[in-house]
């Protein structure tokens, strides 16, 4: 199994390399053969790495222990679904992934473009294949995945305690996905700039994918946070470790880009911006990479230190320095023929909410390479830890919640004072009267107020939108409300798919919100049948429950929970500890409500006091950070379905350069 | 051009208006980030400011008092890790730091010979009084039978 791998590697690096070659060559003698040939090289690519793939988790299942990554991340108890998940458990192996993933998203791009973009798609397979390269270039040279053991252990040491959750094994590849599809749109984008076809041709093509993109990063982002909510036990989800910071920049740069696209599309601007936005995205997925795999930047997840950093790095900066240059050189034939004309447009509220976008991801960067910048310059390490991002964000994100409110309703090119008035007035009531009412509340936080405000306001477009649109239906066909609103969705699934992530947006803020600034937390060592408060809930200490099997020991604290009087639930947080590595972890109990999570954890058992220490939490509303998180998946999916009029406007783009007979269409369609 | 120069001013608004919070923001919250072996280089003017200190928990010197939340420890410098494999003759021994942390459970993979991250403040007694205790987690596990 190790040879066939590590043979399929090989082979697959020197199809890569060939198709390079073919597609140059096919390029500059006009050989529709030479061009299918590098075609099948990358399908033959996509095959081998395929087959490599199916080799390592052949290994993973049937205990190879002779393959040293085998021996590193698995174990012969380790239950079988944390077996396919070790694929992507450690470096080697998630470089791997990370290859398939990308070759299978070429593969479907050459399938989508068998017809179209006949001058583009063979650039951007060539960029393509040369990420691929770089890629297969580590695994065949210096992480290889099928490296064997000198002697063969009888087990292995077994995947990472903190690894071994359903979160896990979904969270990395929903990441991976994300970050690697965006390697899509930059392909497209390189190719429009070499062959100067600058129109919005590669945009429309391109489009699903970065929506593909986005939806993967937005998931890949939820996952990962839910994952540190129910895993690490310290009651938050969010610490803004360099890692998690790496999954977000991409995340802000490929949302900015999404808004910014429609005003290229609608209004023929920001061409050099979008340009260089996908470029940005693709490179904060390798500087992502980069930085968990460099060990540059001390981090909590602190990976093994690989040799990998420097390799990262230059690749890094040749990319950047290429795609600088060559959106340099091509400047002059992205003028715009349009400006923009007011503050009060559509336009003006999309550019300065890239601004803000942007300017986020940009201080993330920034707090997060601090360390070494202030190294570099001062000689002494100063990080910034969670407070710096806080501080920074906090005010941004108001002014994003803000264009978020105003962007949906305002016009195109220019509005007049007095139609702003009565297009917002719905809204700004709402948004005031919810300040209002949480005043008189009691709440105090400047902030508090102003983003629930704010929150209320962008909540409020979004219901003058729906509104908007099931009365002009209702006006047109008879329907029933319900039937028009579900209609309107269908029709224009683009623009309402966007508002309903909106929605999710506002959700997941107010959760983010309430439960960064409301979150109460007791720690108490109890005795058996001993009870402590925390809110309104009275928590009791049953006693524990160990369970036992090979992989495994569980210890378990049984806990009642009363509320007025009455027994509200049961809880069962416990203390696990894996034989194969002699390591503790945790296992959280969560009560999850609308209206507030209790959450706690068996921090530790004395035997010998016989004392068992709770840490609990009370955190309000951040149930509505998954909600809206989930909202905003499902507004993307609604997004992504397939349009009659989105492919007409594709074929409409497309057109304009088929028309001048760029290829005889081989059979039709 | 009018209309383009307003827009260039909109957005140079923006940009100096996050610059502006970039630069306050750094400025109150960074700490020092050190290892042992650096702390140890300038006690004297670390008194009492908010570090992070990286080093390796000491055998033999944990101390866990589960009814307080006490956790005492002492950490050292790991071998190798500053980067210079020669260590300066003149200190026989090596730098080494008591750590107490107060009213927070004992992390997880919270051992002797782990690498933790010490967040807190350096008191006058060469005490550091964490505030968090963070321990590295690697992705890969060397047991221990196999060494």
């Amino acid at each position: 199994m190790p040879f066939i791998g590590q043979l399929a590697l090989a082979l697959a690096l020197l199809v890569a390399v060939y198709s390079i070659g073919a597609n140059l060559l096919g390029i500059r003698r006009n050989s529709p053969d030479l061009l299918l040939s590098a075609r099948h090289a990358l399908w033959a690519m996509c095959a081998m790495v395929t087959v490599a793939v199916a080799a390592l988790w052949m290994s993973l299942l049937t205990n190879d222990f002779s393959l040293e990554y085998v021996a590193s991340y698995s174990s012969v108890t380790l239950p079988i679904q944390y077996k396919f998940a070790a694929l992507w458990g450690g470096q080697q192996g998630s470089l791997l992934f990370w290859t398939w993933l990308l070759s299978i998203f070429t593969a479907i791009a050459i399938f989508q473009n068998r017809r179209r973009n006949p001058e583009i798609t063979p650039w951007a397979l060539i960029v393509l294949a040369a990420v691929a390269i770089f890629f297969l270039g580590m695994l065949n040279f210096v992480t290889r995945p099928f490296d064997l053991l000198a002697t063969v252990p009888p087990d292995g040491s077994d995947l990472n305690p903190l690894l071994q959750n359903y979160w896990m094994a979904i969270h990395p590849p929903s990441l991976y996905t994300g970050y690697v599809s965006a390697a899509v749109p930059f392909a497209f984008a390189c190719g429009a700039l070499i062959t100067r076809k600058l129109d919005d041709g590669w945009i429309r093509t391109t489009r699903r994918w970065a929506i593909f993109s986005w939806f993967f990063l937005t998931l890949g982002n939820l996952f990962g946070a839910r994952w540190a909510y129910e895993v690490l036990g310290w009651g938050g989800y969010w610490a803004w470790d360099p890692v998690e910071n790496a999954a977000f920049m991409p995340w802000l740069v490929m949302t900015a880009y999404l808004h910014s696209v429609m005003i290229q599309e609608r209004k023929d601007m920001l061409k050099v911006w979008n340009l260089a936005l996908i470029g940005m995205a693709f490179m904060l997925t390798l500087f992502g990479t980069f930085l968990t795999r460099s060990g540059v930047i001390s981090s909590v997840h602190s990976f093994t230190q690989s040799g990998l950093g420097p390799y990262f790095l230059t690749f890094l900066i040749v990319v950047a320095a290429g795609y600088t240059a060559l959106l340099a050189s091509r400047v002059k034939d992205l003028k715009s023929p349009a400006e923009f004309e007011s503050y009060l447009s559509r336009e003006a509220a999309f550019l300065f909410n890239n601004l803000v976008l942007v300017g986020i991801a940009f201080a993330v960067f920034w707090g997060t390479v601090f360390p070494v910048i202030s190294e570099a310059v001062r000689g002494v390490k100063i990080t910034v830890g969670p407070p710096f991002f806080d501080k920074v964000n906090g005010p941004l994100v108001l002014g994003l919640i803000f264009l978020m409110g105003v962007g949906p309703l305002i016009a195109w090119r220019r509005t007049s004072p007095q139609t702003l008035m009565r297009t917002f007035l719905a809204p700004l009531t709402m948004g005031v009267g919810a300040g209002v009412a949480v005043f008189a509340m009691g709440l105090r936080q400047w902030y508090v107020l102003t983003a629930l405000s704010l929150a209320a306001f962008a909540l409020g477009t979004v219901i003058v939108e729906f509104r908007r649109g099931v009365s002009a239906r209702r006006h047109l066909v008879r329907e029933t409300p319900a039937r028009a609103l579900v209609n309107l969705v269908a029709k224009n699934n683009r623009r309402y798919g966007g508002y309903i992530i909106h929605l999710g947006v506002v959700f997941a803020f107010i959760g983010i919100v309430a439960s960064s600034f409301f979150r109460t937390e007791v720690k108490h060592s109890v005795r058996q049948g001993q009870s402590f408060t925390i809110g309104a809930y009275e928590i009791t200490y049953l006693g524990l429950k160990g369970v036992e099997t090979a992989h495994l020991e569980d210890l378990s604290a049984r806990l009642v929970v009363r509320s007025g009087g009455r027994e509200i639930a049961t809880m069962a947080p416990a203390k696990l500890f894996y034989k194969r590595q002699q390591q503790p972890a945790t296992r959280v109990a969560i009560r999850s409500t609308p209206l507030a999570d209790l959450y706690v954890v068996l921090a530790g058992v004395d035997d010998r006091s016989g004392l068992a220490t709770f840490e609990v939490f009370l955190t309000p509303l951040v149930f509505w950070l998954w909600a809206g998180g989930l909202m905003m998946a499902l507004g993307t999916v609604i997004v992504m379905w397939p349009n009659v009029r989105e492919r007409a406007a594709l074929a409409a783009a497309l057109g304009r350069d088929e028309a001048l007979g760029a290829e005889p269409a081989p059979g039709g369609d | 051009m009018p209309s383009k120069l307003r827009f260039v001013v909109g957005a140079g608004l923006i940009v100096l208006a996050i610059g502006y919070l970039i630069t306050t923001a750094v400025r109150n919250t960074s700490e020092y980030y050190l290892t042992v072996n650096e702390v140890s280089a300038r006690q004297a003017q670390l008194k009492d400011q908010m570090l992070r200190v990286a080093g390796r928990v000491k055998g033999g010197s944990i101390s866990w008092d589960p009814a307080t939340l006490t956790l005492a420890f002492v950490i050292v410098s790991p071998p190798n890790s500053d980067g210079s494999q020669v260590k300066p003759i003149a200190s026989a021994d090596p730098a080494e730091f008591r750590v107490v942390a107060r009213g927070e459970p004992k992390p997880d993979m919270f051992a002797a010979g782990r690498d933790v991250i010490v967040e807190g403040r350096l008191a006058a007694d060469g005490t550091i009084e964490a505030r968090q205790v963070l321990t590295s987690c690697p992705s890969k596990y060397v047991p221990k039978q196999a060494k």
